[in-house]
């Protein structure tokens, strides 16, 4: 199943390649997306699909919350979804 | 870290070079010790360095001020400090950034680059570093104008220590460390502090009341938060048992009672039993590493799980939680006591099974034989060192044993490398901790193996004095690696055998360092004394049996209720 992220990243060295690193890194296809100018901002759409069935979008987004110059759009915080490998 | 939260912007001063700027800066921070070495693209650093009020200790290998600051960091609870030249000098940091991202580090790497022109031109000694380390840092700059230095070197501090804490990287091209700039800006500190999440820890302490079998899970968070004392507190007052992952150890005195041990890969059988029965794990600080997990959907099959974390991406990434509670741990451990211990727990038979438990599979010291068995000689030498003792440890069987058979009376007292499992970190370790803490006994555990991958640093001992001592257990063979081979590979020993090592004591000496050999069990104590007693630094080569193994273990992919033992065998002789 594919997610979309919306993100506001900034113009620093970087911050591109570092938010592309983590998806993929983090077991996340990206099937699509989208740059566009946002002031001092950049605003990222992206569609992401987890390479196996243990991937949790939502916890991808808790790791993208954590990268610096980087926030979510659009998002609620606080929702704690779990990968599927998980026991109950 | 008060110090440098209580910074105010810098007044403006006449402009002076970037490299100036950074040592001012590091100074402003209260910065003390810097590891290092030199190259060209660094040079105007190393430059602005001489007089100015760092401390520079030049290891003999990057990748060792990378560890040693580790270690700085690991036992002063302050940001580590480390520098590099660009190219190779960059890339041999590599592997410390790594470990200090793994088990949540605060470092800071400072390198030196081509100057911005060159960049992207193949230039000679030019790597794309900030590429290179994107996964392994927690964040990082390129500086492009010497005005902004001042507010990136704070903002990386700031970084590296703030929620989780984790290493980062500032990568200064050489003509910004040569341009001039006026320090005349200062960072400004976010105020990021969480507030208590109260409702999920009234939520916690109803899933604490109706369990039968709670268990606390440790994990380095712990320490990291400065949550020790509350730990301790919650623990000692509510009775309930305890587990450790391996960088918490010492959390919870390891000789307190109710106190199980290491769980998992290498755990103790009380640790991991009860892991298995309880109902309630209360995870303070932890990730759930398949190395403490085992199979993750055999582990705790029975339990709900309340997580304490400061991270919100732990929260869920490979095990359900019923009761998740996001922010400081030490806050929330303190809440969380006061309300539990409004009322005791009827937990008594729970506690007592594990207390047995552990005391019925305590680990034994009387194995047969004339030959040096390590666990022995290294509970023996926690117990001689007492609480001013820290261990660093390499990679393999001895880190194991260290974590199994060493006494802890503060997590600060073993460096080890966990997340990354890098051989190497002993030493250079063993370093930082002791420049850290002279009054401390910093014992480095090596093995034969790992001892060799950071030996140069015997250089730097010499250099500065550092009266470390070095414990070096030597099988003459990959003991882990021959183990495993061993036990999962048909005895199919392929690449293990170092039995050409050189001969150590003579290495060491020729570096200027004390060395001795013992052998015999017999000979054990008196060369812990003459160790923990020598003024300088100091390695005791020890020779043990290249077929002991490390036991109990969970065989990988398995379950953690599937523990191996075996025997101690020390029939062949050495």
């Amino acid at each position: 199943m594919t997610d979309t992220i919306h993100i506001t990243i900034d113009r620093a060295d970087g911050s591109l390649q570092r938010l592309i690193g983590l998806v993929e890194r983090r077991g996340f296809h990206i099937d699509g997306m989208m740059l566009s100018d946002e002031g001092s901002l950049r605003r990222v759409q992206m569609q992401v699909r987890g390479k196996d069935a243990g991937r949790c979008t939502d916890n991808l987004g808790r790791q993208i919350d954590k990268l610096v110059g980087a926030t979510r759009v659009g998002f609620a915080a606080a929702t704690y979804g779990f990968t599927t490998g998980a026991a109950a | 870290m008060t110090a440098a939260t209580a910074l105010k912007p810098a007044p403006t001063t006449a402009p002076q070079s970037g490299a100036r700027l950074l040592v001012r800066t590091l100074e402003r921070l209260g910065v003390e010790v810097v590891f290092g070495y030199p190259g060209g693209a660094i040079m105007p650093v190393y430059d602005a360095l001489t007089g100015s009020g760092l401390k520079h200790i030049l290891v003999r290998h990057e990748q060792g001020a990378a560890f040693a600051a580790d270690a700085w960091a690991r036992t002063t609870g302050k940001v580590g400090v480390c520098m590099a030249t660009s190219g190779p000098g960059a890339t041999n940091l590599i592997t410390g950034i790594a470990n200090a991202m793994m088990d949540s580090v605060p470092m800071v790497c400072i390198t030196g680059n081509v100057a911005t022109h060159l960049m992207g031109t193949d230039a000679f000694q030019e790597i794309d570093i900030l590429g290179v380390t994107l996964p392994i840092v927690k964040h990082s700059w390129v500086v492009r104008d010497p005005a902004d230095i001042p507010a990136v070197i704070e903002e990386a501090f700031h970084v590296a220590r703030s929620g989780r804490p984790g290493p980062v990287l500032v990568d200064l091209p050489k003509d910004v460390q040569v341009g001039m700039a006026s320090d005349d800006y200062g960072f400004h500190y976010p105020n990021d502090a969480d507030p208590l999440d109260h409702a999920a820890i009234a939520e916690a302490e109803q899933l604490i009341r109706a369990a039968e079998r709670p268990l606390i899970y440790i994990g380095g968070g712990v320490k990291i938060a400065g949550a020790v004392e509350a730990l301790r507190d919650f623990a000692g007052r509510t009775g309930i048992p305890a587990v450790s992952t391996l960088n918490a150890l010492g959390s919870i005195r390891t000789d307190a009672p109710g106190f199980l041990g290491m769980l998992g890969m290498h755990g103790t059988r009380a640790a991991n039993e009860a892991v298995q029965e309880s109902d309630l794990l209360i995870v303070l600080g932890a990730r759930f590493d398949d190395r403490a997990t085992g199979k993750l959907n055999a582990f705790a099959p029975h339990a709900k799980v309340v997580h304490f974390d400061i991270d919100p991406a732990e929260i869920g990434k490979l095990r359900a939680v019923h009761v998740p509670v996001v922010g400081d741990l030490k806050a929330g451990i303190e809440a969380l006591t006061t309300r539990v211990t409004t009322a005791p727990l009827a937990i008594d038979p729970w506690i007592i099974r594990c207390t047995s438990s552990a005391t019925r599979n305590a680990f034994r010291y009387d194995a047969p034989g004339e030959g040096v068995y390590a666990p022995a000689l290294l509970n023996e030498l926690s117990k001689a060192a007492g609480d001013r003792f820290v261990a660093a440890c390499d990679v393999g069987q001895h880190q194991m044993w260290v974590a199994q058979h060493c006494e802890f009376s503060r997590p600060e007292a073993h460096l080890t490398s966990g997340g990354l499992g890098a051989m190497g970190y002993g030493l250079p370790a063993g370093l930082g901790a002791k420049m850290a803490n002279p009054g401390a006994h910093v014992v480095t555990v090596s093995g034969d193996g790992s001892f060799m991958m950071n030996i140069q640093e015997l250089a730097t001992l010499r250099r500065y004095g550092v009266a470390l001592k070095i414990v070096l257990l030597d099988n003459s063979s990959l003991g882990l690696v021959r183990q495993w081979q061993e036990l999962f590979f048909e005895e199919n020993y392929s690449e293990v055998d170092l039995s050409d090592n050189p001969d150590f004591v003579a290495v060491a000496q020729a570096f200027g360092i004390e060395a001795f050999r013992i052998s015999r069990r017999e000979e054990v104590s008196a060369g812990i004394q003459r160790l923990l007693d020598a003024p300088g630094p100091c390695l005791a080569h020890v020779l043990i049996d290249p077929k002991e193994n490390v036991w109990p273990l969970v065989p990988p992919g398995k379950s953690n209720a599937e523990m191996m033992h075996g025997e101690s065998r020390f029939e062949s002789d050495m």
